[in-house]
Formats: structure tokens, C-alpha cells, sequence
């Protein structure tokens, strides 16, 4: 009786680890097959029995340096990138600080509207932006995918910042205040060296998104002057070679790595940045 | 004064004397006022460019012909093909069929695996490895399930191989296969999403009283359902919406898997709207279709996201 | 170096009433503690003197002048909040130099002042640590040193010293206490603790539902409290306030009989004294009950007796013990007894 009360409250680990252990499987095993696929001759891709074993190969890595204009692809991805972060810091920081520090009529309608801007398909704006940029002569440059990200990841960032200043005690602002600091002052000294984490969080979110993009960047970069990573991988079928299947793979892959290593490093902030700042992780 | 150690000899020269008839500064008050919508200006105005202009410019686009040509009023004549089109309610059929599917999937894995993984001492280890098919760029992830499931047969071969069917699946025919497949691909790549959240609740909610329902005699599921999971509503809430509206604008795989075939079976909005705009140039036309979403948008974030931030922060 | 004057202050939150008619007149260099329980109003009334609330009326002046309109930043107060609100980014020393960096004093004179103030509050050798690693003690002196840096017209501090344990607050008390007389600056100190009240204060503001119920000094408040809310809140035990009839000088209630008190209030009054006040002792007594508790402190004993419905508290000998349920009887001492209005609670002269 004891030994079956015992039994009922623990856990059963065989099942605890069958579950984990599963999924883990089916998470890694396609992205090994990335690998597999990356580092292989393209002879061995498309074949009538698949090849499971195939031989080393690095054609792939030839073909992207050799062929393509990856560098160049890279640098556009890296500049729009890093550029709609900049952008987004600079509008969302002073928001994120109006919104959670002060108290002012409508407050809470432009951050709701602030958010649920983030619910907009892509799709609904995708012909009025085409045309706007079509307009402003913006069409295959990376300035139009600069905007477009910073825009894409604008509530984002903001709500995120936000959460992390709501966090900050009052009384650090009423003694900076005190203390003879202004409002911007308190922003600059106090606020913005208190949330770094949050910053840094947001910034890595949006970049992840901002790799993501690809409804905009597929209408936006249609030549491959403005092509930036992952729309020049939509554009690796190579016309009547087909799909350069491991190209593809070893681009995805290496685009993967820095990704990891930065989301690994900010693991503990990640719930709290991907629910917008509504969970503390 | 003279005998306080701040103002002693050293002192004297440290802080300077205060100026002795005092003149306090008076700041504007206006400017104290506006301050706060000043700093949240910019970051407003740049979201108008991108969501108030373009919706205007949808609604006027989609009273229009919009070709190659000028533009030429139609009237409603948009929306009434628009309602008429089975093409259009297809679309929005498939959206809500797979996103549905898809987001259930993804919830109830996500639950099952944050409860198995969050009390496990290797827990920050697989929120590592589960984290891994989030971080791959989706268009990548959408060929790498082309060529598994279509051009390479990969999986075909592997159930002949294990005995299950004679011969390669004919996914591409199939209706809901194909839809089976975008599926699958969103679960694969988003489930992570969920997952990183919830065993974060579940890990911040207050041990003491799972320690109490424990010592009450509650086993584990039932500390789960009764307890951990009526906790997590509103964390569970946020995060599904988030995804939801994810999945709702699904456009990357359909766009490489399946191109919204066979017979438009897999179309979604946001493929349909892409098709008839930049694939067909009937952009007043996508245009009506924008704005019908966008009602829909804004009417869904009305009721329910609003409710869903506000519970989750309180 | 600044006298204060608050006159018909009052602040509301929508129908909420914060404060109410608060009139004070804080002298130059004096040490003033607003004292009461959570919700008072205490704080709120400190806030703005600081400047971080704006009353809804009336006018707060420093030295003559209106400040009502004058921003926290220029009005040349120093707080020290309840949790010290040090900035956690910066060291001690870059908290401490702070308010003169944002008030322009040039550095050269910044890093002397510095070095002054934390050797006053002996945090020297922490200068470089961040305000996390230091213990809650260290960190209220970090606190207190990024108050007196500046040397301000006023030091306002939100119960500094909640947060500490009672060795410590022992301690503080004493050194805040002496800074305080050194720099001879004007000072409002909030507190809910009548022991921090009674020994730093010069004057003692009482308040309860954001209205001031008695201002005077510790004696004062003490020895002659205004009414029941201020004679229960000081002193500890609390005062014994006990419901009879007064009619021609006696005082009756069940199982106390007290002659010869003033005959001006004859009625229904409650009767005050303190258990200090009270001597255990069967020659005149005014009182008779059973005991219902007995607690050696060490120091003294502190005896309950239950009379009639009530529970009366008395101080007794160190040496004093009883059996529970033993008849004892108790004498006041004559000149010690207080007299209220039974329903308002206002003192009977």
C-alpha cells in the first residue's frame, strides 16, 4: 500500500524520458540530414532510391563562395538587419519609457495600438508597401528592407522594453529625481543601464525575425541587388537546374550557427522577449 | 555650520555656497505635459506609415481596376466578385483548417513536453535542443520538407523500407497529405515557441504551493491539471494568440512547398492575396481581399488579444 | 537651513482622500518624524514636500517662498527612500556623486565631497563595490551618504530603516540622529516606529487618515496625548483605555472605581492610563480583577488582568508573578489618569 502510494505521487521517469527523448530525436535527426544534405554532390540529392550515406563533398561551399554573390548577399542581409534593430532602439526605447513611466491620457490606447500592429499579416500591407517603396524609389535596396523590418519588429521591441521598465522600483526614479535629474536624464543614466538585458533580448528577437522575413523581402528585393540571404535561397532553384538542394542546406546551416549562439546566451531572457514581456521567465 | 564636517576647511572649497537670495527655476509646463506623448511620437508615426497608410490605400486600391493601366473605378465591384469567389473562401477555409490543426498540435506537445521537462535536472538541456528548429529560417526549413517529403522521397523510402506501403506516397496529389505536410513543418518548427514558454511559467510558479498540494497527497498530473495549468490560462492565452497570428498569415511554406496546390487545397490567405496581386497584377482585386482581413484583424485584436495582455500582466 | 511651511494641504485621488487640512510649521534645523500607521498619509505628505506629488490644494513653502510649482529636481530636498533606491549600475561612489554631477559642481570638488560623505557614514573602503554587494546596514549608509553629499536645504527620509534588523536600526538610528545635529539641516523623517519617533524627533507630527491628529514634542505626545488614537499609538504597551460613567468626580466601570477625578464630564467617558502608570497593590485600589496573563520580559513583568469584560494591562515588578485566575487589585497613579469623549475620542480637560 505504501509502496503503491509512493509509486503514484512520483513520476514515471521511463515515460518522462521516452517523451523527451522523442521529441529530441525529432528535432535533431532533420537538421543532421541538413547537414548531410550540405555536404554532399548534388549527383546524390535527387536520386530514384535515396542516398542515406553519401559521399563528402564540398561543392556546396565552392558554389555559394565561387558562383554566387554570397558575400555580397550576406553583407545585404547583415545591413538590413542590423540597420531595422538600430532603427527600432531608437524609436522603441523613448516609447517603451512614455508608456511604462508616465501617466497621461490615451496612454494605454497608443500602446495597445502600438501592439496590435503586430497582428497585421504581412500579406494585408503587402501591396500598398510594394507601391509606397515603388513610389519613394526605394524597390531593391536594402533602405526598403531596413524600413520594413524595423516596422515588422517595432511593437515588439517596444513591449518588450516596456515589460523590463515596468520592472524598475519608482523610488529609483523619484531619487534620481531628487537628486536634480531630468526625465531624459533618468532615461540615459538610470533606466537604460538597469534594462540592458531587456534591450539585449529585444534586439535579438527582431533580428531573428527580421532573418525570417520573406513575404516583404521577396517583393521588396526582386533582383539580386538587394537579395539578401534567405530570399536568395527562395532563389536557388537555378532556373532549368532545378532546386540547388544543397547549396540551400549549407547556407541554412551556416546562417543557423551564430543564431544558436546568441540565443543560447540569452536563454534565461528568451519566454519573457517572445511573449511580448507577458511572461517572467 | 562652521562645526559641520562637510563644510569644514576642505569643504569649503568642495561644495560651493549656495547663491543666498535663492532663485528656483521654473520649468514650462506645457512642455512637461506633452513630454511623454513627444517620446512616444516617433515610434506612433512610423507604425501609421506602415499600417494607416497602406490600409487607406487598400480601401481606395480596392474600389478600383488596378492593371497594368491608370486606375479605374469599379465601385463594389471588387468585393462582389470577392464573395463570390470559391477560390477566396477557400483560402480562408485552408487558413483556419490547417492553422487550426496546427496550433492544436503544437499546444498540446508543447504542454506535454514543458511538463515532463520542467522539474527534470537536465531541463535547461532540452530547452536547448528543442530550441534548435526554431532558429532555422522558415524558407530553409520549407525545403528541407520538400525534399524529404517530395523530391527526394526520402520519407516514401523510408516507409517501404520499414514495410508500411508498397509505393511512394503521392503526397503531391493529395489534398490532405499536402495539408498534412505544411502542417507538420509548422509543428516541427514552431512547437519550440510554446515550449520555451510554458516550462518557463511552469518554473515560476511558486513552489510552495506545489510543495503543499504534494504534502496534501496530490500526484504530479494532478498537482498539473488542477493546479499548474488553471495558473498558466492567461501565460497560455498570449502565447497562442502570438502563434495564431503566425500561422494565420502563413505564406513561406506554401510558397515553396506546395505553391497552394493541388487544386488551391493548400492556399492560404496571405498565398491568395500574393497570387492575385503579384502573380496576377490584379492588384485592386488583392487589394478588397486585404481589406476584408483587415477587418478581420482589427475585429479579432479588439476582442480578444487586448483581453489576453491585459489578464497576462495583471 | 530651511524652514518649511505646509498650510491647508490637502491631496485626493479621484474621491480618495490622501491627505486632509494638514497645516505644519517645520522650524529651521529641526527634526521632525511624521509618525502613524500604513496609509496615513505620512508618506504621501513627505512626497510632497520633495515635489514627486503635487498636493490638490494649498501651498507648500520653503523660506517664505511658494513651491509648489518648483520640479523635485530644483528644489534642493534629499530623500532617502525605504529601499534606498541606489542606482544598480553604478558603484557607490558614482551613487554618492550623482547629485552633484547633476547639479554641475565641478569635479574637481565632486571627489572631495564624495570621499567626505562616505567617511561620514563610514563606507570608505566600498567606494568601488556595486550597490548588490553590499549588506543592507552598508547599503543604507550608501543611501544616507548620497544625501548628505550635497549638503541640501532639507533631508526628507521614508522610513529609512524599516528594511533592518533591530541591532542595526539601533545603531542607524543613533548615527542619523548625530549627522543630523552636526549639519544642522531641516529634516522630516516618516516612520510607523514610536520608539524611531520618540528618540529622534524634536517634534512628532501624529497622523491617521491623512489628517494630523497632534504635533508636539515626545514629552508632549506622551504626557499629554489629544486623544485615544495618539494615546494608544504611543508607548508600548499601549495605553488602557476602559468605558465607564462619570458622574461627580467617580469613574465607574465593572470592577473600577476611581474618586476624585474633575467633575466637568459627567456621562458616559473612557478612562486612559498607561500601564506604567499602574502599581499592583491593594492599599486604595481602583481596580479589581482576575489574572489572565503574566509576561516576564526580564526587566519587568507585564501582568493582564481581565476585569469585567476587558483585559487591563499592567507593568509590575521584574519579580512579580501570579496564578492565572488569582484575584489581584491595582492602583492608578492619581496624577497619571486621562480622561476622553467617549465617541470622539477627544481629550476631556
Amino acid at each position: 500500500m505504501a509502496a503503491k502510494r509512493k509509486k503514484s505521487r512520483g513520476e514515471n521517469l521511463v515515460l518522462r524520458y521516452l517523451i523527451l527523448c522523442g521529441w529530441a530525436l525529432f528535432c535533431v535527426v532533420p537538421v543532421l540530414w541538413f547537414l548531410s544534405i550540405g555536404l554532399r554532390p548534388r549527383t546524390e540529392i535527387i536520386t530514384p532510391t535515396p542516398i542515406y550515406f553519401p559521399t563528402f563533398s564540398l561543392d556546396a561551399w565552392h558554389m555559394i563562395w565561387e558562383d554566387w554573390p554570397m558575400g555580397k548577399y550576406l553583407r545585404n542581409s547583415v545591413a538590413a538587419i542590423f540597420g531595422s534593430v538600430i532603427i527600432d532602439l531608437i524609436l522603441a526605447i523613448p516609447a517603451a519609457y512614455s508608456l511604462s513611466r508616465f501617466q497621461y491620457r490615451g496612454r494605454e490606447d497608443i500602446g495597445f495600438y502600438i501592439l496590435s500592429t503586430r497582428m497585421m499579416a504581412p500579406a494585408i500591407v503587402a501591396v500598398p508597401i510594394f507601391f509606397l517603396f515603388r513610389n519613394l524609389g526605394l524597390l531593391d535596396t536594402i533602405w526598403a528592407l531596413m524600413l520594413i523590418y524595423a516596422a515588422i519588429n517595432l511593437s515588439f521591441v517596444t513591449w518588450i522594453i516596456r515589460s523590463y521598465m515596468l520592472d524598475i522600483p519608482k523610488e529609483l526614479e523619484d531619487a534620481a529625481k531628487t537628486d536634480g535629474a531630468g526625465e531624459l536624464r533618468i532615461l540615459w543614466e538610470i533606466i537604460i543601464p538597469a534594462i540592458l538585458p531587456g534591450i539585449i533580448t529585444a534586439s535579438v528577437i527582431a533580428m531573428i525575425f527580421a532573418i525570417n522575413e520573406f513575404l516583404f523581402t521577396l517583393l521588396i528585393a526582386s533582383t539580386p541587388n538587394a537579395y539578401t540571404m534567405s530570399v536568395a535561397l527562395a532563389n536557388f532553384t537555378g532556373g532549368s537546374d532545378g532546386i540547388i538542394y544543397n547549396a540551400i542546406a549549407l547556407v541554412a546551416f551556416l546562417a543557423f550557427l551564430p543564431v544558436f549562439v546568441v540565443v543560447v546566451a540569452i536563454q534565461k531572457h528568451l519566454s519573457r522577449g517572445l511573449t511580448m514581456g507577458a511572461v517572467k521567465g | 555650520m562652521s562645526n559641520s564636517p562637510l563644510s569644514g576647511a576642505g569643504m569649503a572649497q568642495a561644495v560651493p555656497a549656495r547663491p543666498a537670495p535663492r532663485s528656483f527655476k521654473r520649468r514650462s509646463k506645457r512642455l512637461k505635459a506633452a513630454l511623454p506623448y513627444l517620446l512616444v511620437a516617433p515610434a506612433v508615426i512610423y507604425l501609421l506609415m506602415i499600417t494607416l497608410y497602406p490600409g487607406v490605400y487598400a480601401i481606395i486600391q480596392s474600389f478600383h481596376e488596378v492593371k497594368f493601366g491608370p486606375w479605374k473605378p469599379v465601385g463594389f465591384a471588387n468585393y462582389q466578385k470577392l464573395f463570390g469567389d470559391y477560390q477566396f473562401w477557400g483560402a480562408l477555409w485552408n487558413t483556419l483548417v490547417m492553422g487550426s490543426i496546427a496550433l492544436v498540435l503544437q499546444c498540446v506537445i508543447a504542454l506535454a513536453l514543458a511538463f515532463h521537462a520542467y522539474r527534470d535536472p537536465w531541463v535547461k538541456g532540452w530547452r536547448i535542443i528543442f530550441l534548435v528548429p526554431m532558429l532555422f529560417m522558415p524558407s530553409a526549413v520549407a525545403f528541407i520538407f520538400k525534399l524529404v517529403f517530395l523530391d527526394g522521397r526520402i520519407f516514401s523510402d523510408i516507409l517501404i523500407r520499414i514495410g508500411l506501403i508498397d509505393a511512394n506516397l503521392a503526397i503531391q496529389s493529395s489534398t490532405w497529405m499536402s495539408r498534412a505536410l505544411l502542417i507538420l513543418a509548422d509543428v516541427w518548427q514552431w512547437t519550440p515557441f510554446l515550449f520555451i514558454i510554458f516550462v518557463a511559467a511552469l518554473q515560476g510558479q511558486d513552489e510552495e504551493v506545489e510543495e503543499a498540494a504534494r504534502l496534501d497527497g496530490a500526484s504530479w498530473p494532478a498537482i498539473f491539471f488542477n493546479i499548474s495549468l488553471p495558473m498558466m490560462k492567461p501565460v497560455i492565452a498570449v502565447a497562442l494568440i502570438l502563434r495564431a497570428i503566425d500561422i494565420t498569415t502563413m505564406f513561406t511554406n506554401v510558397f515553396i512547398v506546395t505553391k497552394g496546390g493541388p487544386a488551391f487545397g493548400t492556399e492560404t490567405i496571405s498565398y491568395f492575396i500574393y497570387r492575385t496581386g503579384f502573380k496576377f497584377f490584379n492588384f485592386g482585386y488583392a487589394s478588397a481581399a486585404s481589406v476584408i482581413m483587415l477587418i478581420l484583424t482589427i475585429v479579432i485584436a479588439q476582442m480578444v488579444v487586448k483581453r489576453a495582455f491585459v489578464s497576462a500582466r495583471s | 537651513m530651511a524652514r518649511i511651511e505646509l498650510s491647508n494641504i490637502q491631496k485626493k485621488w479621484g474621491a480618495f482622500w490622501g491627505v486632509r487640512d494638514v497645516n505644519i510649521d517645520i522650524a529651521d534645523e529641526e527634526f521632525i518624524v511624521f509618525l502613524g500607521p500604513s496609509g496615513c498619509g505620512k508618506t504621501t505628505t513627505m512626497r510632497m514636500i520633495a515635489g514627486l506629488e503635487n498636493p490638490s490644494e494649498g501651498e507648500i513653502r520653503m523660506d517664505g517662498e511658494v513651491m509648489n510649482d518648483i520640479d523635485a529636481r530644483d528644489r534642493d530636498v534629499a530623500m532617502v527612500f525605504q529601499g534606498y533606491a541606489l542606482y544598480p549600475n553604478m558603484s557607490i561612489y558614482e551613487n554618492i556623486r550623482f547629485p552633484l554631477r547633476m547639479r554641475g559642481v565641478p569635479k574637481a570638488e565632486q571627489d572631495a565631497a564624495v570621499r567626505r560623505a562616505a567617511e561620514l557614514v563610514e563606507l570608505t573602503d566600498y567606494l568601488d563595490r556595486k550597490p548588490g554587494a553590499l549588506s543592507g546596514g552598508q547599503r543604507q549608509r550608501a543611501a544616507l551618504a548620497r544625501a548628505i553629499v550635497r549638503q541640501p536645504q532639507v533631508f526628507l527620509m521614508d522610513e529609512p530603516l524599516s528594511n533592518l534588523d533591530a541591532k542595526l536600526r539601533q545603531a542607524m538610528r543613533v548615527q542619523i540622529k548625530h549627522i543630523q545635529r552636526e549639519l544642522k539641516i531641516t529634516t522630516v523623517y516618516v516612520t510607523h516606529d514610536q520608539i524611531e519617533a520618540m528618540t529622534l524627533a524634536d517634534r512628532i507630527v501624529i497622523m491617521q487618515s491623512g489628517a494630523i491628529q497632534q504635533i508636539g514634542t515626545p514629552d508632549e505626545i506622551y504626557n499629554d496625548p489629544a486623544n485615544t488614537f495618539v494615546a494608544s499609538f504611543i508607548g508600548a504597551p499601549p495605553m488602557n483605555l476602559i468605558e465607564g460613567r462619570l458622574s461627580g468626580g467617580t469613574f465607574e466601570a465593572p470592577g473600577i472605581r476611581v474618586e476624585g477625578l474633575p467633575g466637568a464630564h459627567d456621562g458616559q467617558v473612557t478612562l486612559g492610563v498607561r500601564p506604567e502608570d499602574c502599581r499592583v497593590t491593594a492599599e486604595g485600589a481602583h481596580l479589581g480583577g482576575d489574572v489572565y496573563g503574566v509576561e516576564p520580559t526580564g526587566d519587568v513583568t507585564y501582568l493582564t488582568l481581565k476585569v469585567g469584560e476587558s483585559l487591563v494591562e499592567v507593568k509590575a515588578d521584574r519579580a512579580y508573578r501570579a496564578a492565572l485566575g488569582q484575584g489581584e487589585s491595582v492602583r492608578f497613579d492619581p496624577d497619571r489618569i486621562y480622561l476622553f469623549e467617549t465617541g470622539s475620542g477627544q481629550r476631556l480637560r
